[in-house]
């Protein structure tokens, strides 16, 4: 299972996200990022199924701003 | 003895019992402060936020996102004012506004970067939107209108505003403090941007508004300072609901207005304004034939359940001094909406009466007994 990090511009567009994607069979969960030098935010950590996830997130309109792992790119984001 | 409210216009009390539960829950199990951490508490108090979002979201047929949290109506509308204006141009405002509206638009005039419109008011729908019509200019921005007076309660004709703002492209911004809760309001009826107060209508602590968007039009912070996001950023975020809530949340207000809207859509705003406004017609009923009384009401025109009346020879505060010694809670004066009385008519303010769901017919009988006790005084 490949798992992806995508951050997000706000916790209500990571919770939006997230129950977008749980709704349609993707798990996934909100943590608060680690990355230094970011500055404050929150990520969806998206457990499988990246590239298809993604795509549900642009069609609904849910922004994001950076994704790392899961063999994604960063088409889309914000 | 408790006093009987009714200037529940100002603010709604009682609160019903699952407003304070849900506040005071909050207060012992929401110690987090809501998007600003990844810790347990934290995460609890932005999901119950969240939550918050969806249910007001919903019962306004909006997104979560763009439903912001707010102190008050006030300061909702002034974001939203402020906001949308901020570039200048021309913007109209009823002369039945409350001075939340009133007073950032006449600053906004002052300071000479927008040019400002007052439409008149009637009974008849068909003339008020004409009044709006005919404002409308090449650079009108928004126009900015409550839905109901604060004054009279008269039901301005908003859907009717909202198409003329759509199809002239102009933001409409609805100050919805008196018919939220009573009567059905959603943003499908053509408001771009809806300002109102958690603390009436919806039941909610006081300290609680709403700005809810519908994304169409965007709106410039006008206060700037922490979101939980973007934080190595200097920039103000734009993206909303943070965008506009720079700063602490007031968590247990917006749990109690949750718990508000929860309340108000178990019943139906339908039974509630059926409810109220039977209580006010039965006062109506009583003060109709009072000699020196009159009701500012026009038989051609729609209410909320607020009724203003004026006393021959008594001043309204003078009024409201003597029934509030006999145990009765009601407004008098201008009511923060001294344009209102100018197109009324009432240079000396009214008296004002606002029930809420917990009113008793028996209780404005009452009260009618003690203005008629006043009379005769």
């Amino acid at each position: 299972m490949t798992v992806c990090i995508a951050e997000m511009p706000s916790y209500t567009y990571a919770v939006k996200g997230e129950k977008l994607l749980r709704a349609r069979g993707y798990p996934c969960e909100i943590k608060r990022n680690e990355r230094p030098g970011g500055g404050c935010g929150f990520s969806l950590i998206i457990k499988g199924g990246c590239p298809e996830a993604l795509d549900i997130l642009r069609a609904y309109s849910v922004p994001y701003t950076n994704v790392r792992g899961g063999g994604t790119d960063d088409a889309g984001k914000l | 003895m408790m006093p009987v409210n009714f200037d529940n216009a100002a603010t709604t009390f009682p609160k019903p019992e699952c407003v304070r539960r849900a506040a005071a829950d909050a207060v012992r199990q929401l110690g987090g402060n809501a998007g600003r951490g990844g810790h347990a508490l934290a995460m609890k108090s932005s999901a119950a936020v969240y939550s918050a979002r969806e249910t007001a979201a919903t019962f306004f047929g909006a997104q979560p996102e763009n439903t912001v949290f707010t102190l008050n109506c006030t300061h909702a509308l002034n974001m939203a004012v402020q906001g949308i204006m901020r570039g200048g141009g021309h913007m109209i405002i009823s002369c039945l506004e409350h001075n939340s509206v009133a007073r950032p638009a006449a600053a906004l005039a002052s300071s000479g970067r927008v040019s400002l419109s007052v439409a008149k008011v009637y009974p008849d729908d068909d003339k008020t939107v004409e009044s709006f019509r005919h404002l409308i200019r090449r650079d009108t921005k928004a126009i900015v209108s409550t839905l109901a007076s604060n004054v009279t309660g008269q039901l301005l004709p908003w859907k009717r505003i909202g198409e003329l703002c759509k199809e002239n492209g102009i933001c409409f911004i609805a100050d919805g403090a008196q018919a939220c809760g009573v009567v059905d309001v959603k943003l499908s009826d053509g408001i771009n941007i809806l300002c109102t107060a958690g603390h009436k209508g919806l039941y909610g602590l006081t300290g609680t508004g709403l700005l809810i968007s519908d994304g169409r039009y965007p709106i410039e912070p006008i206060i700037q300072g922490g979101t939980g996001t973007a934080s190595a950023d200097l920039e103000q975020p734009l993206l909303l609901p943070e965008a506009l809530e720079s700063g602490t949340l007031n968590i247990p207000g917006i749990m109690s207005l949750k718990a508000g809207i929860e309340f108000v859509s178990r019943l139906g705003t339908e039974r509630i304004f059926r409810h109220e406004t039977g209580i006010c017609r039965r006062f109506i009923n009583e003060l109709v034939n009072l000699p020196g009384v009159t009701v500012l009401r026009d038989s051609t025109a729609s209410y909320v359940p607020i009724v203003s009346f004026t006393i021959d020879g008594i001043a309204p505060e003078k009024a409201a001094a003597k029934l509030s010694e006999a145990g009765y809670c009601l407004r008098a004066g201008y009511h923060c909406a001294a344009l209102s009385h100018t197109c009324l008519g009432t240079e000396n303010g009214t008296i004002r009466f606002a029930p809420s769901v917990f009113s008793r017919e028996s209780d404005a009988a009452a009260l009618a007994d003690e203005i008629k006790k006043l009379l005769r005084d």
